[in-house]
């Protein structure tokens, strides 16, 4: 009972379909408040079909390819996120919810500054906590300090995802969701990364949720897993669960 | 000096037509296709306030103003919105629109001498030796005006710095709560607002013509295709180049080949450098 008092988002038999292709085939899972729940995948298991389901820009992906009468995006299923059924409510809204995406390949605006792109993250908090979060981002990435007035595009792809993850905190989340954030950057970087979210989580108790390729980097950070394949959950677990089941360790986690 | 008084008077002339359109497209992916017609109309209402009602002058423009805010607002909530993302049924749809207002109002009886606007401030001056009204001074200030506006807007405001947002990269934009629809009618009313402010300066110079209604569009859109389409920093540059070029033809070869100098410019940025003066690089989108 305590335990599903402690559930921050519950997705139940999830099924997407683009046109007549099953993208996640009867998903459930689980997000525990203050916890960092992980799913992997390889590529096409679903992973970013799943993470756009949660955030709600499947809804506008499923418009746009209406209007120019390209595929057919169906879902069927629940999400249920602090008590209500958000499956059909627009990506926005969700953010306003709490529920904030820090998109696949980071998606910083290129023209923008650094601090420009933190400013538009800011779009939904008031000025007090824009002060307060900017700081707290600084300080949990002082590499940013010194780029603050370059053009995002210009950044390095470690600084990208550091900024994205930054501009995503801005907007005073509840949830994150982070989409393969440490999608290729170089190990040294992955680990400083992966860091950072444990220290987010820890810190502020956001919940996290975050869809990697290869678990090794943030396994250590993790406190559920699911695994992906072909749009089902084939394999899901604490940590340590997963940790001892050879199948995972040779297939998702690179051991 | 009379060139270059008259050239930058030119210049800001073509900003004030072509902004609007640029900053809507910037935004928005909206080729506002009805620009022109908005700024006619703008006039258009201005004059019947001024003359049907007989409301002080300033009255008038803000009144018109109000109204062309609104109607842009409306073109997209219940138009443009139906047809989003298709840019060639956008460029229809609201040429459309454009095309109906102009010639609702030739029908109805918008042409000849009687209906002109008078100019803020009647008379003229002299400076560094040429003769110059007020109007002109007027639409110089006002069009600087205008840039420091939206200089401001999308530097400061959290509206300003979403529409940003939203040009740049929609679904990252979506992710963080800001309304892509939302954006775009605040994009299309501001570009209203825009033509409408450029019609009451610029008209009281002549009549209010519908012809001029077809040439705004065209000076905005080569304006707006020379300085890169969908940067309204690039189009104040293109502004200054096309400008300073119609004044020169008007000088040297004839008056009535300054329309044909945008269209030139047109063709000739589109086959040397299709992207525009200030186009956008396609490699800086993505660093991986």
């Amino acid at each position: 009972m305590s335990l599903n008092n402690n559930l921050m988002l519950e997705a139940k038999d999830l099924l997407v379909f683009y046109e007549n292709a099953l993208a996640i085939n009867n998903v459930s899972i689980k997000c525990r408040k203050g916890e960092i729940t992980g799913i992997f995948g390889a590529n096409s298991a679903g992973k970013s079909t799943l993470m756009s389901t949660l955030s709600g820009l499947i809804l506008d992906l499923k418009i746009k390819e209406e209007r120019k009468g390209g595929e057919r995006i169906t879902w069927f299923g629940d999400i249920k996120y602090e008590g209500h059924n958000i499956i059909n409510i627009k990506p926005s809204e969700r953010a306003r919810m709490g529920i904030v995406l820090c998109p696949e390949r980071r998606q910083v605006f290129p023209e923008s500054s650094t601090l420009e792109n933190l400013k538009i993250g800011a779009y939904l908090a008031t000025r007090e906590q824009a002060k307060k979060t900017l700081e707290y981002v600084l300080n949990l990435f002082p590499e940013l300090k010194k780029l603050l007035h370059r053009e995002a595009g210009f950044l390095s792809g470690g600084e990208q995802q550091m900024l994205a993850i930054g501009r995503a905190l801005m907007a005073q989340p509840k949830m994150l969701l982070l989409d393969e954030p440490l999608l290729g950057l170089a190990p040294a970087v992955e680990a400083r990364l992966a860091q950072a979210v444990k220290e987010i989580n820890e810190q502020t108790g956001i919940t996290v949720v975050l869809s990697e390729q290869y678990a090794r980097p943030v396994f250590p950070i993790i406190d559920y897993g699911y695994v992906l394949e072909n749009g089902s959950i084939v394999l899901e677990g604490s940590a340590g669960e997963l940790m001892n089941n050879p199948d995972v360790l040779a297939a998702y986690f690179g051991m | 000096m009379e060139l270059i008084v008259y050239g930058i008077v030119n210049s800001v002339i073509l900003i004030m037509m072509s902004v609007g359109f640029a900053l809507v497209y910037g935004v928005s992916r909206v080729p506002n296709f009805a620009h022109g017609a908005l700024f006619i109309l703008s006039g258009y209402l201005t004059w019947i306030f001024l003359n049907r009602f007989g409301l002080p002058y300033i009255l008038a423009i803000l009144l018109a103003l109000i109204l062309i805010t609104i109607i842009g607002a409306l073109l997209y909530r219940l138009i443009i919105i139906r047809v989003r993302g298709m840019p060639v049924s956008e460029i229809i749809a609201s040429f459309g629109v454009g095309l109906a207002i102009l010639e609702y109002l030739r029908w109805s009886g918008l042409r000849g001498m009687t209906y002109m606007l008078p100019p803020f401030i009647p008379g003229s001056t002299n400076i560094f030796g040429v003769v110059i009204d007020y109007q002109r001074i007027l639409i110089v200030i006002g069009g600087l005006g205008l840039l420091a506006f939206l200089w401001f807007f999308t530097t400061y405001t959290k509206t300003g710095l979403a529409l940003k947002a939203i040009a740049q990269n929609e679904r990252a934009a979506l992710a963080l709560g800001i309304d892509a629809d939302m954006a775009a009618t605040v994009a299309v009313a501001l570009g209203a607002l825009f033509a409408g402010i450029a019609g009451v300066f610029i008209l009281p110079k002549g009549n209010i013509v519908v012809e001029m209604g077809y040439e705004v569009l065209i000076f905005a859109i080569a304006v707006s295709v020379c300085g890169g389409l969908g940067s309204w920093k690039g189009a104040i540059y293109a502004s200054f180049l096309i400008g300073f070029a119609q004044i020169l033809t008007v000088k040297y070869i004839a008056s009535h080949y300054h329309f044909v100098v945008a269209l030139l410019v047109i063709i000739a940025v589109l086959i040397t450098r299709p992207s525009g003066l200030f186009g956008k690089q396609k490699e800086l989108e993505e660093r991986v």
